[in-house]
């Protein structure tokens, strides 16, 4: 088609019938691709819920924090872009009895408090890079929704927060 | 006898149409204020600010390392050149140097980024004109590219992947394997898209001499990517004003020829983004063939502090060229930071080139400029 | 190339005292901008001589912004030549006035009209008023927003159009509240919630 010419021009015969004929085999070369995504190509859709996508191991999902191996270094806390982590520790006095992580440190600092706000977390990935113990990690779980804010606050010291750990945690 | 009603004793007004805040052709939150005459377009009002988060004030008091989840937050459709942008301009302010790897593991990212948001231009764009079927194709092939970057850096579309100094994350050899793989196969993809859309003859006569931007027009309101290149204008800053390792690459400068119609029209800047993505796959290819072994983090002390002065650098990004402008004062956190985001340039064009189209033809327009409202209001 | 400029701006706009501040390079640290510094009440003439100088030709204005000084307010531009590919940085500096009013610069909308929504943010975010302007709108916030968000002693208005901008069910205050923490001795102790959010308005 020449778009530059102006509707009230005349076309000529030959260009007549030659817009029509660009017209039809363009049309029709498009449909044949069409065609062959129809019939040839296999659906890609994953059928939810019946069958769930298995997520990679390092995509950042929903935080877990093992309690135990918390040393309250704050480093979450510090770095965290959205201010969404609560910690709260108090000093252990000498004469209780020592403890440690799994991988060796002492644990200097009890733990009264490790709240993550979940809502207000973005899922930056910043937490878990700092932590020096790697308690804090994400795991791999997405379906977590919640109908009220205030059940997305997850506080990992209790006991049922807790027992999270052999579900979403992976060895 | 009746007087005849001439045209000038006829009381007529110019109808105000709300393009509103939500519209499936206005890709975001954009309000479009259209005073039309029947059919054709008299004056656009654009008003935007619907999607402002104020980004600029929340980085007076974050670090620098906390800034960068911010910054993939605005053009959320191409995060990595976001951030790749951020790196650049501080890093050059502190000296710092990036391993090789890590500069090669960012370009081939980096153009992985800028095929899938030009595949995202191209769905949004053919379903904007009424093509449903190229849509769901361009995502299927977007898909796969989103699957390597999960893999990679742990989520699908806020990465916070290019860290000050480096990556996070490195490639193993199964990722460079399937990335060769995946490029062959898009190419040949987009081939067929080209077929299905392009050489259409129902798109052409939608895109073909419509909404024209001269050069000079370009340069006035300071437009640039592949809205300033569909013009006729020879300019790229990965050549012009190259960065990181682009001097060692070789591609071409792809600009628009007026093929279908004149030069500047919708078609042009389609046609642009669809031959970028040959070049964004030939570059891919030279990197994988070039990478080397080696870290992917450079040392980076634990506080970071920028020199007191300031630093403007701009990056190429999918939409335009991203500019960040960083005043500091020598503190942990910037003293200023903004974000210099080529969509809100181009948004303010449409008050010049729409006068005289047609609401149908003002669609296609807008959908050409490939505007995000998250980079447009920050 | 910046020698050369200060020579043809203090040449061709006499008055306009353009003065170069380099940048500071200190050890083991990277490079920054060199800035011009021009007066405020001649930044048209001066722009119009940068963009048809025949040896620079800053065709595009790709940037204005603001920045709040706590005594005074400075304003960039930052030209560009896209076809003799350099890029200048351009500043003023306003003094805040006592009053209400806002400090005043010329628009150089007539130099390029890429102006048009650059200083539009620009009255928007950090409140300075550009003489001349076709259209001194607010861009980002509502248009009858109060207050420019960018100053340094910037402070959010209680109401906006009879809705409270931060309702107290929305913020999360209390959620910060320790009081129901059991461990009594919390209160003796080290209170570790970062120490820099003390008496930080949320």
């Amino acid at each position: 088609m020449n778009v530059n010419a102006n509707p009230e021009d005349e076309v000529t015969v030959k260009e007549y019938f030659g817009n029509i004929w660009r017209a039809i085999s363009t049309t029709f070369k498009g449909m044949m691709i069409t065609f062959k995504y129809v019939y040839s190509v296999k659906p890609v859709t994953i059928e939810y819920p019946e069958v769930r996508e298995v997520l990679p191991d390092n995509s950042r999902s929903r935080l877990f924090n093992n309690a135990d191996d918390c040393i309250s270094c704050t480093q979450c806390a510090l770095v965290c872009p959205v201010d969404c982590i609560y910690i709260a520790s108090t000093p252990r006095s000498k004469e209780d009895p020592e403890l440690k992580t799994s991988d060796g440190t002492a644990i200097k600092q009890n733990l009264t408090q490790f709240t993550i706000d979940t809502a207000l977390c973005c899922y930056c990935g910043l937490c878990t890079t700092v932590c020096p113990t790697e308690c804090l990690t994400h795991t791999t779980d997405y379906e977590y929704s919640q109908y009220t804010l205030d059940t997305m606050m997850y506080d990992y010291l209790d006991p049922e927060v807790r027992a999270w750990k052999d579900r979403l945690v992976s060895k | 006898m009746n007087q005849v009603m001439t045209e000038e004793k006829l009381k007529t007004e110019l109808l105000t149409l709300n393009m509103g805040p939500q519209h499936p052709a206005t890709h975001g939150v954009l309000r479009l204020e259209i005073k039309t005459d029947s059919e054709i377009v008299a004056e656009v009002i654009p008003h935007i600010g619907y999607l402002h988060r104020c980004m600029e004030k929340h980085c007076e008091h974050l670090d620098y390392r906390g800034i960068i989840p911010f910054v993939d937050r605005m053009d959320y459709l191409a995060a990595m050149n976001m951030e790749w942008g951020y790196a650049i301009a501080v890093e050059k302010m502190l000296g710092q140097e990036v391993p090789r790897r890590a500069e090669f593991i960012r370009a081939i990212i980096g153009e992985m980024q800028r095929i899938a948001s030009h595949l995202m231009f191209f769905g949004t764009y053919a379903i904007d004109l009424g093509a449903f079927s190229p849509f769901l194709y361009a995502f299927q092939d977007r898909e796969n590219i989103l699957r390597i970057f999960e893999e990679v850096s742990g989520a699908r579309l806020l990465y916070n992947y290019m860290w000050i100094g480096g990556v996070w994350n490195d490639l193993t050899d199964d990722h460079l394997q399937r990335i060769a793989l995946l490029s062959d196969e898009i190419e040949e993809n987009i081939k067929k898209y080209h077929t299905l859309v392009g050489e259409n003859e129902i798109f052409i006569g939608r895109t073909a001499n419509v909404g024209i931007i001269s050069t000079d027009l370009c340069y006035q309101y300071g437009l640039t990517g592949p809205v300033l290149r569909g013009s006729g204008v020879k300019w790229d800053l990965r050549k012009n004003r190259p960065y990181s390792i682009y001097p060692e690459l070789e591609f071409d400068v792809i600009v628009g020829e007026g093929k279908k119609g004149q030069v500047g029209d919708c078609w042009d800047r389609y046609d642009v983004r669809m031959r970028e993505m040959h070049q964004s796959i030939r570059l891919i290819r030279q990197c994988l063939d070039k990478i080397p072994a080696g870290p992917i983090m450079s040392k980076v002390k634990k506080v970071i502090k920028l020199p007191e002065g300031e630093i403007y650098h701009r990056t190429e990004s999918a939409r335009g060229e991203i500019g960040y402008h960083i005043i500091s004062k020598g503190d942990k956190v910037p003293y200023r930071l903004k974000v210099k985001s080529p969509c809100f340039t181009h948004i303010s064009v449409l008050p010049e080139i729409a006068p005289g189209q047609m609401i149908a033809d003002l669609v296609a327009s807008i959908g050409s400029i490939d505007i995000v409202l998250g980079e447009v209001d920050r | 190339m910046h020698n050369q400029i200060l020579e043809l701006l203090n040449g061709a706009v006499p008055g306009c005292n353009a003065i170069l501040v380099p940048f500071v390079k200190q050890e083991g640290l990277g490079v920054g901008d060199d800035v011009v510094y021009v007066e405020a009440k001649l930044i048209s003439r001066v722009c119009q001589t940068l963009k048809s100088a025949p040896q620079f030709d800053f065709n595009v204005l790709q940037v204005i912004t603001g920045a709040d000084f706590v005594d005074y307010l400075e304003v960039t531009y930052v030209l560009a030549s896209f076809t003799k590919n350099l890029e200048l940085l351009l500043k003023v500096k306003l003094p805040k006035t006592n009053d209400s009013s806002l400090p005043k610069v010329d628009t150089v909308t007539n130099v390029w009209k890429s102006a048009n929504w650059q200083e539009r943010e620009c009255f928007d975010m950090i409140g300075i008023e550009f003489v001349g302007h076709p259209d001194p709108r607010r861009i980002l916030c509502p248009y009858d927003w109060e207050g420019y968000p960018l100053r340094k002693d910037y402070k959010v208005q209680e109401i906006y159009q009879g809705m409270k901008v931060n309702p107290e069910h929305k913020m999360n205050f209390a959620e910060r509240d320790f009081t129901n923490v059991q461990d009594l001795a919390f209160k003796e102790g080290r209170n570790v919630v970062r120490p820099e959010l003390k008496g930080k308005q949320v």
